[in-house]
């Protein structure tokens, strides 16, 4: 049998027996879960050919069925993250309902993930497209919280995107009378301008929405926060990056090569703003999911201009930033479920000093934020390195000025992150937090040895993007093991730094460890120096409300006339919106008969201006 | 190395040395005294040449300046201090209201006699003392210093229970958190 | 083998040098300042006492992990950027790995340090290391606009984004950096105080204000670790100022003599001035100095 059939298959069966393993017994279905959990990876990495194709042709479309290795690097992110998030759920959820649906839908989204990813026509892209859209959905309200508003908006966004890909393909099957993508990209050059940009330009708009660009970002804050952290972990992680995965194709195959660089440069423009208006954002929160949900904006921004700028550096700086992105979001995300379910809060104006209760979530977000800050040794060192040097190299100077103030301004949240959960006070109400599950540790500490050894051999995931790039157009994409080169010649040799680092610091802390670390004693965090106050243990003495008052005072004027008011109208008037269009749906069955009508009619009279027969 | 006492000698020398010329002090500046230490510290009387220096929580602190009377409230306070700062550390007892009393001699809120709650290392007698005589007291701590002398720090450990019965007299409502180093 | 045994000289040697020299600015700084205040002032190597006498003085309390490795994760960033700036124009003893880094890389690792401070004074506890690390992120956000943007001026006016590169362009043409890209210069100076934290600057610590913030709950060997790092790390900056715009130095009388005089300047303009609210530091950072940052890149791109 086919190992894409077989791919598939697993993983749809893989849904129902968790599906109908839940529904039986919990633990029959935590079994099932986690078998399945271990099937997929192990199956995928061992058995799939990716050279093989399916073909089948269904009501006269051919629908053909394949990887390419510039979908292989994607289904590698998928692949690797989502079964570690199950198996995190199997800790996370436990005390949860409903259970056989979270996992039907968690692994119908990776279902779709897959089958996006291998798709070669577009009938398949937008079915499976589709199956990601809606079990994700499924799962955004699937704690009941907030359904009104994440929900809908979610629904919105998903339906303008996933409609502006079927008018896309719509228009794309008028033109060349097949759905195949390569059909496209290889008459792309031959269509008119306007068709170039039309067809580009929805694809691009079904893209970005799941990608959370700028205008389109508006779902992605309330879905990502009130998802459960299992699932937030691969929505963040991998299903956005299904995004960033179209823009590539459409970006490089098609604009750049009918000398259209512009809307990649659009696009770059707008990863750019979206970094720095979601930074900002990001700094502002006081609930950490938040924070995490606009930092993922954020870093989405930084993909979405490397894939825009086009060139080999950027791209590369983009798909390796796409999986680290993966990586450490996937992490910091599990960390805040770990931490809301022990502790039963993220808001960091409350929780506090849990570093002394879960050293092992402290740890891996450690890594985690280090990774996201950018700071060598780490691995996310490399893709914020390579995105600056390819800006530089073409002399987009603006853009590496506002990429470095979103990504200096990251380091406030970034510690606000650790600080509000993991440091600070240690307070009376959060004495009972115990340190999560090993079932919920284990697939972060996985992922943060992964951002520890990227640090030193970013070449073990280079490998990859070269030759997913080799379907970009970018043959011999140079690469090394751990020296980074950018094109004027200058290159960072990481190893050395990694070196550096560990001889420096194994040195010192032989040296301030020997003699002396026993004889400390470990004290309380009451016990500081308080210019003689008594601090009683029950006494409240965390500082993390309006941590950033400050930086709020320095960025007033844009926060009060800029961001703030944007954002109030942008949903006053998506509400209004909404309400009208709710007004649409009367509930009379005669009024939907004069809409088909009069829809008819339309079409009728203006088909020959539109469509053009 | 620490089983030698030839080379045992040496580090203690450079110890001595180093510990002379760099005084921290934390200024327990409740009493009248305090306001003799800005003149100590700034132009006129410049105290930074003799390596003293202002330092702003105990741990950092090698010296406690106990500045003029210490009511019985406050001692706590001054306690709690001196046990958070960190091994060797000194006491400068600044003024006569630390040494019996002073004109506070027969109050029913200050202690007498700071020596029984803490380890005082040198007296500054005066009310107030003048800048001059405050650096002649820390010149004769720094002495003490060099002599290996001031060990305060090492009478107050061994001899904790004394001390802490002492405490617990003047102190009725004992709220401390345990000693620690 | 002797390559390494060379190497690994050579690196020690650098970390003592960046260690006294960075030492004594501080006692001259500490001098300097005396004298303007009409005092004597303590000896210039009053800073070496005052490691030493830390590191003799007992550590008996700590805050945990994170409490325990802040200092070194300091240490280990100060000598890690001090491996990969270049000291000498040439030379044999301290070229370290200087060819394996470039600006941007520098940039990141110099923020690095100040990272793990914040993280070691938020794992104490304290309110007053918080308020400190909060106000030094954010005035962080505020100096690094405008020096970023000089450096980028010149990366892409030079077309090189390796300091070796540029100090190499500054022996070719044999005019420092500092008059041919005159503005970019200017931006980077005006952002330097901020990296010195001297007054104005001074907010992170702000003594009196936040008892000594960040650094609050660190005694003993802790403190000393992290006055080393401390200079250090001014050493490395001066340095790198140096490298870049004053066209490094031959020798290493010469690199004393260049990086004390632009350390005179945070140190002179602190004795005279009052300290800044976080929110006038960066108000200061992105008006002129960002000015001056823009009117380089535009210089640089025409």
């Amino acid at each position: 049998m086919n190992s894409l059939v077989l791919l598939i298959l697993i993983i749809a069966g893989g849904a129902l027996l968790s599906y109908f393993g839940h529904k039986i017994n919990k633990i029959l279905g935590n079994i099932t879960v986690f078998a399945v959990a271990l099937i997929i990876p192990i199956y995928w990495f061992t058995q799939v050919d990716f050279t093989e194709t399916v073909s089948f042709t269904v009501s006269g479309f051919h629908m053909e069925l394949g990887y390419n290795m510039y979908g292989r690097l994607f289904s590698m992110i998928v692949m690797i993250l989502s079964p570690l998030a199950l198996i995190y759920a199997i800790g996370y959820m436990k005390d949860q309902k409903k259970l056989a649906t979270f996992y039907f839908s968690f692994l119908f989204s990776i279902l779709g993930m897959t089958g996006i990813l291998m798709s070669r026509d577009f009938v398949s892209l937008f079915i499976f497209w589709e199956i990601m859209t809606w079990s994700s959905y499924l799962l955004v309200i699937f704690l009941g919280k907030d359904v009104q508003k994440t929900g809908i908006k979610y629904m919105v966004f998903s339906a303008i995107g996933a409609y502006a890909m079927l008018m896309a393909i719509v228009i794309i099957y008028k033109n060349t009378g097949s759905m195949m993508l390569s059909d496209y990209f290889g008459s792309f050059a031959g269509f008119t301008l306007q068709t170039k940009l039309l067809t580009g330009i929805l694809l691009l708009l079904g893209f970005a929405v799941k990608s959370a660009v700028m205008p389109f970002h508006v779902w992605a804050p309330g879905a990502y926060s009130n998802t459960p952290m299992a699932y937030t972990s691969v929505f963040s992680g991998a299903l956005s990056k299904m995004g960033i995965y179209g823009l590539g194709f459409v970006v490089v195959n098609l604009f750049a090569q009918a000398n259209l660089e512009i809307v990649g440069y659009v696009l770059a423009w707008l990863g750019a703003i979206t970094a720095v208006l979601a930074t900002f954002s990001a700094v502002f929160q006081h609930d950490a999911k938040k924070l995490l949900a606009y930092s993922s904006i954020a870093q989405l921004g930084y993909i979405v201009t490397g894939i825009g700028i086009g060139t080999e550096l950027s791209i590369m700086a983009g798909l390796y930033l796409a999986v680290l992105h993966a990586a450490f979001k996937g992490v910091l995300f599990m960390v805040v479920g770990a931490v809301e379910r022990q502790a039963g809060t993220t808001d960091m104006n409350v929780v506090s000093g849990l570093v002394r209760k879960m050293p092992f979530t402290f740890f891996t977000a450690l890594i985690a934020i280090i990774a996201l800050a950018g700071i060598p040794p780490l691995g996310g060192f490399v893709g914020k390195w390579m995105l600056y040097e390819s800006l530089i190299n073409n002399g987009n100077f603006l853009m590496v000025i506002m990429i470095f103030l979103s990504s200096t301004a990251a380091f406030l949240y970034c510690f606000k992150f650790l600080f509000g959960l993991f440091l600070g006070q240690q307070e009376l109400e959060f004495d009972h937090v115990k340190e999560a599950s090993p079932i919920m540790i284990i697939p972060m500490l996985l992922l943060s040895v992964f951002l520890l050894v990227t640090g030193a051999y970013p070449g073990i995931v280079f490998k990859y993007i070269a030759e997913g790039m080799t379907n970009l157009g970018f043959h011999n994409v140079n690469w090394q093991m751990s020296v980074l080169t950018n094109a004027w010649g200058d290159s960072v040799n990481v190893q050395h730094v990694y070196l550096s680092v560990v001889v420096v610091f194994v040195a010192f802390l032989i040296f301030i460890t020997w003699r002396g670390y026993k004889h400390a004693t470990k004290i309380s965090t009451k016990d500081i120096s308080s210019s003689g106050e008594m601090i009683k243990p029950e006494d409240n003495m965390t500082y993390a409300m309006d941590f950033y008052k400050p930086f709020e005072r320095v960025l007033s004027p844009i926060l009060k006339y800029k961001i703030n008011k944007y954002y109030e109208d942008f949903g006053k008037g998506l509400e209004a919106l909404f309400d009208f269009m709710r007004r649409i749906y009367t509930g009379n069955g005669q009024t939907y008969a004069v809409y088909v009508i009069v829809f008819l009619a339309i079409l009728l009279i203006f088909s020959k201006s539109i469509f053009g027969y | 190395m620490y089983n030698d006492k030839e080379s045992q000698k040496i580090v203690d020398i450079i110890q001595n040395y180093a510990r002379k010329h760099s005084l921290f002090i934390l200024a327990y500046g409740t009493g009248c005294g305090a306001i003799e230490i800005p003149p100590t510290m700034t132009s006129r009387y410049d105290a930074e040449r003799f390596g003293i220096r202002g330092s702003a929580t105990p741990r950092q602190a090698d010296v406690l300046l106990i500045t003029g009377y210490l009511a019985t409230k406050s001692l706590k306070r001054v306690i709690k201090v001196y046990e958070q700062m960190q091994d060797p550390k000194y006491v400068i007892g600044f003024g006569s209201c630390t040494i019996n009393g002073g004109m506070y001699w027969d109050s029913y809120n200050t202690i007498n006699v700071l020596d029984k709650y803490l380890p005082v290392d040198v007296y500054i007698n005066g009310c107030m003392p003048r800048p001059e005589a405050v650096i002649a007291g820390f010149v004769k701590l720094q002495k003490l210093i060099q002599q290996g002398k001031a060990d305060g720090w090492d009478i107050y450990k061994k001899n904790i229970d004394e001390y802490k019965a002492n405490q617990k007299k003047i102190i009725t409502n004992w709220v401390m958190p345990d000693f620690n180093f | 083998m002797e390559g390494i045994g060379y190497k690994i000289l050579g690196a020690v040697l650098t970390t003592i040098l960046a260690f006294v020299v960075g030492m004594f600015y501080g006692g001259f700084s500490r001098k300097i300042t005396a004298r303007i205040q009409n005092r004597v002032g303590p000896p210039v190597w009053q800073n070496f006492l005052d490691v030493l006498k830390l590191l003799f003085k007992k550590t008996s309390v700590r805050y945990g992990f994170m409490h325990h490795i802040a200092p070194l994760w300091m240490i280990s960033m100060s000598i890690t950027t001090l491996m990969f700036v270049p000291v000498l124009n040439d030379g044999l003893f301290f070229t370290n790995l200087n060819f394996s880094g470039d600006i941007i890389f520098l940039l990141y690792i110099m923020v690095m340090g100040s990272l793990g401070m914040a993280l070691g004074a938020g794992s104490t506890g304290n309110p007053n290391s918080a308020i400190g690390v909060s106000r030094g992120l954010t005035q962080m956000v505020g100096f690094e606009i405008p020096w970023v943007m000089a450096l980028v001026a010149l990366m892409i006016q030079y077309k090189t984004t390796s300091v070796t590169g540029l100090m190499e362009v500054q022996s070719q043409s044999g005019t420092w950096l500092m008059f041919s890209s005159p503005f970019a210069f200017i931006a980077a100076l005006l952002a330097m105080p901020g990296m010195f934290r001297y007054s104005p600057f001074d907010i992170v610590g702000a003594p009196s204000e936040l008892a000594s913030g960040p650094i609050s709950e660190f005694g003993g060997k802790y403190l000393s670790t992290m006055m080393t790092s401390g200079s250090i790390f001014a050493f490395v900056k001066l340095t790198l100022y140096v490298d870049i715009f004053m066209g490094g130095a031959s020798n290493l009388i010469v690199l004393v003599l260049k990086t004390f005089t632009l350390y005179m300047y945070p140190v002179l303009w602190g004795t005279v001035s009052a300290r800044f609210r976080t929110e006038q530091s960066v108000r200061y950072f992105w008006g002129w100095p960002t000015f001056f940052g823009f009117i380089a890149l535009i210089y640089a791109a025409f």
